[in-house]
């Protein structure tokens, strides 16, 4: 009769653990629909950020002479990469399958093939800090539990900074490390240069069509508050993707886990019945054996 | 040409506001406000912060912007806004919390840095509070 009540304390705790997976994975929907929607809403505003970047660099590439400023440079004759700024954006918490470790092996990958020296490292999430500390790499900026309302701080922070480490000739180029959305379902980690960036000739050629724009006060002082609040934009697409991504991966993760816990329960009732019928079987044949001795 | 200009305001949350205007104002961050009318030169420049008008149908409206880019064609006006609101979206109650909240930190501040960023908290809640005090329509 043990092995009865041993299978039945295991269907409970099996049970437990599934109401606490589903939970999460709800828990996880609603998140990914929030993340969500902050990408659609942020689109509208980067993609005509990419259409005034791309006006002003024309313009600028167009016009022999306006002397292209620093800040022109990160778009037009970017500089040998030396020394980089890297933005490594994982989790701060597990359960999401392989979100984490798959955005880490990249990381490791970059780091093992890139000829640059990565002179600043921020870390998005608390896996993504682990990580470097076990690498034994000196993270310069650290973003903990950052709610989703927090972005636009942490952002403004690393693109200020960043633009002006570029300006100072302290880094070459930015790039971010995080995981790309295709779906709820599905995650890319991806590898991301922020800047120097490569504009398409397309865009361009369409551009050089209209009358050129004035740029006030004087083209380079337009590109210079323009770089920073463009990188801004970037940077919180990709931390938003990251996001929705980690909502994602945590759903279909638990709602995986939640399956397999069904199926658990269904083979312990499975055994479970069986142990009963044959424990009443026995019985029944003790009662009939014991009549007719 | 046409007698209407398509104002697009966005902010990295939202789209704020996006119609036919026949006029807009808007403050830049380094030569104070510019006026556009249909058939503008093309032009390009950072966006300071303060109230941004615009006139439909003959009535002037307001929207706050707080910082970001302006791009002016002959027949649009698009301002990448770090922050925008238009003054439905303005919480009266919660602006006039922020600039007592601002005015102790102003009083309280004791370096530059925190200095700075009162004041700056202080400029933003007035800017909202005048925007909610302009109704449509007013301010000619």
């Amino acid at each position: 009769m043990a092995g009865l009540q041993d299978i039945r304390r295991r269907i409970r705790s099996v049970k437990n653990t599934q109401q606490v997976t589903k939970a999460m994975k709800m828990i996880s929907a609603v998140k990914l629909r929030k993340s969500q929607e902050r990408l659609v809403a942020l689109r509208p505003y980067a993609g005509k950020m990419m259409d005034v970047v791309h006006r002003v660099v024309g313009r600028i590439k167009g016009d022999s002479e306006i002397q292209p400023g620093p800040a022109a440079q990160a778009f037009l004759t970017p500089r040998e990469e030396k020394r980089i700024r890297v933005v490594l954006v994982a989790s701060d918490k597990g359960l999401c399958g392989g979100f984490n470790a798959n955005v880490l092996k990249a990381a490791s990958a970059f780091a093992a093939e890139t000829q640059a020296e990565i002179v600043h490292l921020d870390v998005v999430g608390k896996r993504a800090a682990e990580w470097a500390r076990k690498r034994k790499l000196s993270a310069t900026g650290e973003y903990l539990n950052t709610p989703l309302a927090g972005f636009q701080r942490v952002v403004t922070e690393i693109s200020e900074g960043a633009a002006a480490q570029y300006h100072a000739g302290e880094i070459d180029a930015l790039y971010v490390i995080y995981n790309y959305f295709n779906s709820p379902v599905a995650q890319t980690p991806t590898v991301f240069k922020v800047f120097p960036m490569e504009l398409d000739r397309r865009a361009e050629s369409r551009e050089a069509a209209e009358v050129p724009h004035l740029l006030e006060p004087d083209p380079n002082a337009v590109l210079e508050t323009l770089l920073p609040r463009f990188v801004e934009t970037e940077l919180l697409r990709n931390l938003l993707e990251s996001s929705a991504s980690e909502h994602g991966a945590r759903m279909a993760a638990m709602d995986k886990a939640s399956n397999n816990a069904g199926e658990m329960i269904a083979k312990l009732t499975l055994t479970m019945n069986k142990i009963r019928q044959a424990s009443i079987t026995n019985q029944i044949i003790e009662i009939v054996s014991g009549a007719n001795a | 040409m046409s007698q209407t200009i398509k104002l697009e305001v966005v902010t990295p949350e939202r789209p704020v506001f996006s119609a036919e205007v026949a006029e807009v104002q808007f403050p830049t961050a380094s030569r104070g406000y510019y006026g556009i009318l249909p058939g503008h030169t093309p032009l390009m420049t950072a966006v300071g912060d303060g109230l941004l008008y615009y006139v439909q149908d003959g009535q002037k409206h307001w929207l706050t912007v707080f910082g970001g880019f302006a791009e002016v064609g002959p027949d649009r006006v698009t301002i990448l806004a770090r922050e925008s609101e238009t003054v439905d979206m303005i919480d009266l109650e919660r602006v006039e919390a922020d600039r007592q909240h601002a005015l102790k930190l102003l009083k309280e501040a004791q370096t530059e840095h925190d200095l700075a960023s009162a004041q700056a908290a202080l400029d933003a809640s007035l800017i909202r509070l005048q925007a909610a005090g302009h109704p449509a329509g007013h301010g000619f």
